[in-house]
This record gives C-alpha cells, structure tokens and sequence, in this order.
C-alpha cells in the first residue's frame, strides 16, 4: 500500500462488542495486507495490546516523569542550599543549612517534580488538550471496541464484508467529527 | 464487554448457606451503557430539595466564611479565642482535622490500588474529591489563624528587592510545601482518571453540559495509545503519592513534635499522626457513601453492603493501629514523666475537659472495638454512619486535646491559662459547610463513578468452580 | 571575642555560652512594686489591653513579675518575686521556627531580635519559648489622645497581628554605642540602662557587658546564688537570678 494508493485510501471504521472479534478482526486485517500503524484501536475500557494481539505501544510518562524528579531534585537543592547563603540568616543555634529540614525540602520538591511531570507527561504524549475534529463514534464509550483502519477504496466492499463476517455491529467510512 | 456469570445449581450441596458472591458488584454486572447511563442520571438535578440544600450551605459558607473571617481580619485575632499560653486553638485543630480526612480519598485510590484491593473500584472518586475539598478547608483553617494574612504569601519562596527568602528550618515552611504537593498531586490524581469518564459524559450530554465535559476531556477519544499514557501515569501517580503521603502528615505532626513544650516533644508524633488521619478519614469515607447511597440515584448499584463491609473492616483495623500508637505516648510519658507532664496528662484527664479525653477513648476506641468485629453492624449503613460519625468526633477531640488543651500547661505555672473557643466555632462550621456544598455541587457536575473502572474490574472477575463450591476468581489484568 | 566570620556547613557555629548583654535580677532585693512592668511599657509603646482581655491571658507585659506562695492563709511563706523577661537566649527555641525569619538573632549584639514588618502571626515562636515571654498583638487598642503624647520615637508601634517581645531595649544601646563611636571611647560599664534596670527602686536588676569580665553583671552572674531558668532545655538565657543569698535565707 504505497504512494499510489495514498490518494485513494479510504478510512474505515468497524464497531464490535467484544474483545475477541476484535482480536481476530485485527489479525484478518493484517492478513489482508495492511500494516500495524495503519491500524487504530479505541476502546471505552483500556483493552491490553496483547488481549488484541497488538504491539506493545510506546509511553514517554516514565521518562518525564524521572525528569521531572530531577528537576524537582534541582529545586530543592536550590531552595534548601542556596537560598540560605543568599541572604544568611541565623537562627537559634542551629547551622545555615540544617540536614534534616534539607532532607524535608528536597524530598518535597522531588516528589513534586516526579508528579507534575507524570502529569504533563499524559498531556504531551496523548496532545491534549485537542479539540480538533477527530474519527471517534460515541457507541465507544458504552464499552464497544472500534477499529479505524485506512484501506485502498477499491477494495473497501472486501473489507466491509469481512469485518462484518467477524461480528461488527458497523463498517462505515470515518468521519472526522467534533467530538 | 458481558462477562459470564454461571448459575448455580440447586438444592442438595448447601450452596445456599454461602454467601451468594453474586452479589457483588464485581459479579452483578451491567451493560457498560446502562451503568453509564446511570451514573448520567445521578447527575440529573430533579426536584427542589436540592438547591433548598446549596442556598443554605451557600448562606452558611456566606456568613461564616466571609462575613466572621472579615470581621476577624479587621477586629484582629482578639475575637478567636487564643491567648497565652494556648496560642494555636481551635483553627489549628480544624486544620489537622481536614487533612486527616483528606488521606482518606489518597488511602482508597492508591493504597487499595497498590494492594489491588478490587472492592475500592466504584468509590474511588468519591474519595478522591474528598481529598480534594478537605484540602481546600485546611488550607482555610491555615490562613484564618495567621495574624496578618495578607502577608502570607511571604512564605512563598520568590525572588524579592529585599533579597529575603523563607526559613526552612521551620516546621511551618515544611507545611507549606508539604501540603501544596500533597494538594496539586492529588487533584492531578482526582482529574486522570476522570478523563475517561468525562468523555463519556460529554458523548451523552447537550447544552452547555456538553461544552464543559467537552472542554474538560481534552478530546480523549481512547485510543491505545492515551489509555497506556494514562494508565501508566496512574501507576506513577499510586506509587508516588504514597511517600507524599505519609510526609503530609508527618510534618503536620512535627509543627507539635519539634517544639519545646511538655506532651508535645513526643518522638511518636509522625506515625500517631498518620494513623490517626488513616482513621477519621476511612470513617469519613465511610460517612459519604453512605450519604450518597441514600441520596443519589442509583449509587445503590454500585455502593453496596460489601463496601461498607470491607470499610468496616478497615476501620476496626486502623482503630487498633491508633489505639496502638496512643498507648504508646501516654504510657511512656506517664511513666517517665517530669513534674510538667504529670500535670499535663492530669489536665487532660481530670481537668474541666476531662470528658473529652474520655469521650475520645471511647469513640476512637471503645465503639469501634465492640462493635465492628460484628458483620451485620458493619453492614448496615446506618450503624456504619454512626460509628465513623463518632469517629469522627473522637479524633476532632483527639486533636483538640493535642492543641490548645496541651498547650494551657507549660513550665512557667504563672501563665497557665485555659483557652474557650470563640468565633472559631463560626468559621469552622463554615469550613465543614463549604466542605459540603463543595461536594454536593461536585457530585451534580462530574461523574461520581469510575464506571471504567468498574467495568475494568468486572471484566477481570469470574467465578468458577472449585469442588463444589462456586468462587470468585479475580485475574490480573495489568 | 571580636567578629564571628561566617561559620561553614558545621553544627557547632554557637555563640560563646555566654553572650554579650547580659542581665543579673537580685531576687532578694525585688519588691514586686512592677515599676519595671510600667516603665517598659513607657519606654516601648507597648499597648493597654484592658481588663477583660488581661484577663483572659492577654495582657501585653514584656516583662512580668511572677510571684507564687506556699500553703493557706494566714500560714503562707512566700517565694521571692521573680520578673521574668525574654532571656534572649543563646540557642533560642523561638527562632527556627518562624518560616519567614521574623524571629532572628543578631550576631552584633547577640541578642534575639523581632523584626515587626516581617511578622506574619503564625504565633509558633510564642509556643515554642519555653519562658512564655512573647507576647501578641491580638487587637488594635485604642491610644486615645493625649496618651499618644507619650510614645517614644526611637520605637517602632505595632499594629494587629504581630508578636512582639522585650529586646533589651535595644535601642538605648544602639543609642549609647552611637554616642561613643562618635566620641572615639568604648561604652562605659552602667552607660546603658534598660528602662527597667532605670527604675528599679530597689536596685535589683544589673545590666552589662556579661562578656567582660570586669564588669558589675559579670561578677554578680558569677555568684553563688546565682541561677538560670530552664537552663536544663540548652536554651543558654543570658538572664541570672539570685536568690537565697541575703539575710533572710533561702526562701522556697
């Protein structure tokens, strides 16, 4: 499926109830010729990548989210250490920088760090927030599995028949909707 | 996504003497649509009764909150109650009261979820907004007791032309971040996994309904790669706001434990504190559903007698725990004690509150302990609101006791000095109303079940056959 | 002694145990008349509260004159008058625990300094002096006129929501260290009075230089009578008391 179908591919979309003829439309999907990353799976509940045979998908949030403990170490470090050299103040009998309250503010601010960062990290890898009109049904969200996949337009009667041999509830084309 | 339940046979092998797990929410399960159309109906504001309640917490939240606190702010804390010695009173108390309620909604969602506890599934929004709002009412407490308020952003550190930054060698200071990380981690951990459940909400909505869950579900359709997104950010989230945790209250615990008075320079403060917030909050955990079960549609599906069950165990569970750790204090401080403790644990117990210490023990410890080992008791909700009411109540004693009934005895015996609530009792029933009105204004704006996760857990539960007995088999699915 | 250098990142940065300014009260010798209670209040516009707010815990003494007695009336022994007044301590529990430094100590004059536009009322210094000698602002009290005629200028008035304490009437030091500095000479042992030490009629309170040894605080701090309040919480109080070594014995 190269650049000369490009301009002639279309994109389906194929509704199920349950996880298993899911699972063996993807794989009649991939029999057929078409390739993981043209294949899309939205679902009302998290399904796991193996329940449907899928690879396993790539997360940045662990990452950020060690980023931002460092970060958060940074801040710390910079609040616990610095901040009191800058403008020494001395108070009773204890040093500049006292151990254990520095221990307190680091281990704060790394937590902080490591969860905010988490947090953004679902914003970055997923692009929220995105209110561009998206392929989406909203059957999906009362628990139905979806399967959005782009098919040459020629062959699309093959593909409508065979999902719907498997048990789709529908094969439509997918509109890009407001969701 | 139907889940297959077998049915079981009749008669003849006593099956019936056994309870009958299909009672359970996790093996009663729905149509994914109905549960979801449920939980949109609970939403439906139907009748009067409920904005007669938003117009009174509303006027409440208006006379104590702005109206008392104004006045407090210009009269000066001359009308509370504090004093020398008792400098910290009853603002204080609410302050650690509504943190400690607050690590209930933090224990349900990431406790439960790191121990794979599947009965936390339908509660754990619920809990979480209650995490939420009880922050927000300490935070509240917080700034009514500072003497110039206005000035309090001070201890946030920022570069200034005075070239000064906050002291963090104070308890206060630890506070501060402490529970600032606690309050955004928490409402991060309240709104990720409401995404979900507002894109549902925004599929089955119109009007301007529709345009706020539309904003708020940030176009989250469900597709595999924002689940793995999510539900790896929810693991980090459990794990990582645990430690966040235990140091909240912790270091609440040290506002008292690093000083120098008698009864509060107790190396057992931390872990006391923490159990003691585990405590009033899984009883106030307790006290919400129930009231949600009774007054919202619906919720009797999805709240029902084995969670109350399951709560109840806990309660009776972390009652030893703080029974535990309270023994521990008295008796060490008793049995060594200088002259300045001796007096201070007489106070407590012979002075003229004396009937709060003893109310304390027999609400945190008594009451829970002859009543929840019992499976009818902890299943009937309105016995189980009762007991965390009590609860409740006991540990708010608790605290009063720790604060400005420990605080009238120190030692210099010239300035002891009994401390008497004033316009504290106002703006602390404000707190508690806006706490309320909060919730009850929440619970018609956001779904308040998880129903992906419900359905999640009643995909993963089977039942299956073992000899002759039918039981539950719950399967991993992460 | 001269200047500290700044310390480094060790625990053991303290002051020499035993200051600079210090202050001896001679229990033997106190009346309990509180001319020193009134005339700190002259000397440092400290407010009137009132009966009912004294009452309740809240007058605003910086220095106060404890007295106990032992057994009923007419049998009673009483114990000597004992002012207490802010120790300024050398390891001072009040100051750690401001979170906006408002509590701090001055490595000038080794004393323990409030700084009023800093406070910010979160009253953890007051719970945490061991010697409950801080005391609030809970109120703005009135001052009505001609009352007002009586503020002293070298000292700050505070309003609503700030603590405030004795400060050994720093600015009579700072006064007379000016003076000298401007004469070329040291500050003379007896130059600078606290208004207390002024008015006490009976001559019970000395203030000086605890650190010189020639000086009259230093040798009566040394005397054998002499006590410190709390001295077991490390707290280091610059403040001595005798008593028990007059005529009249040790009493209670």
């Amino acid at each position: 499926m190269k650049e000369s179908d490009v301009s002639e591919a279309i994109t389906l979309l194929a509704l199920f109830e349950d996880i298993d003829p899911a699972a063996e439309a993807i794989d009649t999907l991939r029999e057929l010729g078409i390739e993981e990353d043209q294949i899309n799976c939205i679902s009302g509940i998290p399904v796991l990548e193996s329940m449907l045979g899928r690879p396993r998908q790539w997360t940045n949030v662990p990452r950020l989210a060690a980023g931002g403990a460092i970060a958060g170490l940074f801040v710390g470090i910079f609040l616990a250490f610095i901040t009191s050299n800058l403008y020494p103040i001395y108070v009773g009998g204890q040093p500049l920088v006292p151990g254990a309250p520095s221990i307190i503010v680091i281990f704060e601010m790394i937590m902080l760090g490591l969860l905010i960062a988490t947090f953004v990290g679902v914003f970055l890898d997923s692009r929220f927030p995105s209110y561009s009109p998206k392929e989406y049904i909203p059957e999906i969200s009362d628990g139905s599995i979806a399967l959005l996949f782009s098919c040459p337009v020629g062959e699309k009667e093959t593909f409508v028949e065979a999902m719907t041999r498997l048990g789709a509830e529908k094969v439509e084309p997918a509109e890009a909707q407001q969701l | 996504m139907a889940v297959t339940a077998e049915s079981l046979p009749k008669s003849g092998n006593h099956a019936e003497e056994h309870e009958d797990p299909r009672q359970h929410l996790m093996f009663d399960p729905r149509p994914r649509g109905e549960m979801n159309a449920m939980v949109m109906d609970a939403m439906r504001i139907s009748g009067w009764k409920f904005w007669v309640l938003v117009l009174v917490l509303a006027v409440v939240v208006a006379i104590s909150i702005f109206g008392a606190w104004g006045y407090m702010i210009a009269e000066g804390l001359g009308v509370a109650g504090v004093n020398r010695p008792a400098y910290w009173g009853v603002f204080l108390v609410n302050t650690v009261f509504w943190i400690g309620i607050s690590h209930a909604g933090t224990f349900v969602s990431a406790l439960l979820r790191v121990f794979k506890a599947e009965f936390r599934r339908p509660f754990t929004r619920a809990a979480e907004l209650m995490t939420t709002f009880g922050l927000a009412q300490a935070a509240l407490s917080i700034f009514m007791h500072m003497g110039r308020v206005w000035l309090s952003y001070w201890m946030f550190p920022y570069p200034n032309q005075r070239g000064l930054w906050p002291n963090f060698s104070s308890p206060l200071m630890w506070d501060f971040l402490a529970i600032n990380t606690y309050l955004l981690a928490s409402t991060m951990y309240l709104f990720l996994p409401l995404i979900p459940d507002v894109a549902m909400a925004r599929d089955r909505s119109k009007g301007w309904r529709k345009t706020f869950y539309r904003i708020l579900a940030l176009g989250f359709r469900g597709t595999e790669g924002e689940w793995t997104h999510l539900r790896t950010a929810m693991n980090i989230f459990a794990f990582a706001i645990l430690p966040v945790m235990f140091s909240v209250h912790t270091i609440v615990s040290w506002d008292f434990a690093v000083a120098t008075r008698p009864g509060w320079s107790s190396t057992i403060f931390g872990p006391y504190f923490v159990v003691g917030a585990l405590h009033s909050g899984i009883a106030a955990v307790a006290m919400v559903l129930v009231l949600v079960r009774a007054t919202m549609k619906n919720m009797d599906y999805f709240i029902r007698k084995e969670h109350l069950d399951a709560l109840g165990k806990l309660m009776l569970v972390v009652s030893m725990g703080w029974a535990y750790f309270f023994f521990n204090d008295f008796m060490v401080q008793w049995y060594g004690g200088d002259k300045f403790t001796d007096a201070l644990l007489h106070f407590h117990e012979a002075g003229p509150l004396g009937w709060m210490w003893f109310g304390m023990l027999i609400f945190n410890v008594l009451i829970p302990w002859i009543t929840l080992w019992n499976k009818r008791i902890r299943t009937s909700p309105g016995a189980i609101f009762v007991i965390a009411l009590l609860i409740n109540v006991g540990m708010w004693f608790e605290r009063y006791i720790i604060i400005p009934i420990s605080l009238s005895i120190n030692r210099m015996p010239f300035t002891w000095h009994e401390y008497v609530p004033k316009v504290e009792i106002v703006l602390g029933i404000g707190t508690l109303a806006f706490f309320v009105l909060l919730y009850v204004i929440a619970s018609k704006l956001v779904p308040l079940v998880p129903v992906w996760e419900v359905q999640e857990g009643q995909m993963a539960h089977t039942l299956r056959r073992i000899g002759k007995a039918i039981v539950p088999t719950v399967s991993e699915l992460e | 002694m001269g200047q500290h250098a700044i310390p480094e990142y060790s625990a053991n940065w303290a002051e020499d145990e035993q200051g600079k300014w210090g202050m001896v009260i001679d229990q033997d010798l106190c009346t309990g008349c509180q001319a020193c209670v009134t005339a700190c209040a002259m000397e440092n516009n400290i407010s009137f509260v009132g009966e009912e707010d004294a009452g309740y815990g809240r007058s605003m003494q910086w220095v106060r004159v404890e007295r106990f007695w032992i057994g009923e009336y007419p049998e009673i022994n009483t114990t000597p008058f004992q002012p207490v007044l802010c120790q300024q301590c050398g390891s001072a529990p009040c100051e750690p625990v401001c979170p906006v430094f408002a509590s701090v100590h001055s490595r000038n004059e080794e004393l323990n300094a409030q700084v009023y536009n800093r406070c910010i009322g979160t009253r953890y210094c007051a719970n945490n002096c061991p010697y409950q000698v801080r005391v609030f602002n809970w109120r703005d009290w009135e001052r009505p006129d001609p009352l007002s005629n009586q503020l002293n200028p070298s000292v700050t008035v505070r309003r609503k929501g700030i603590m405030e304490k004795c400060t050994f009437c720093i600015q009579r030091i700072r006064q007379a260290e000016d003076l000298a500095r401007s004469e070329g000479r040291q500050v003379e042992d007896g130059e600078i009075e606290p208004a207390c030490v002024q008015v006490c009629p009976a001559n019970a309170i000395t203030f000086g230089r605890i650190d010189q040894p020639e000086s009259r605080v230093s040798k009566l701090a040394l005397s054998e009578s002499g006590t410190q309040l709390l001295e077991e919480l490390g707290t280091e109080p610059r403040v001595t008391y005798l008593k028990g070594g007059s005529r009249y014995g040790r009493n209670g």
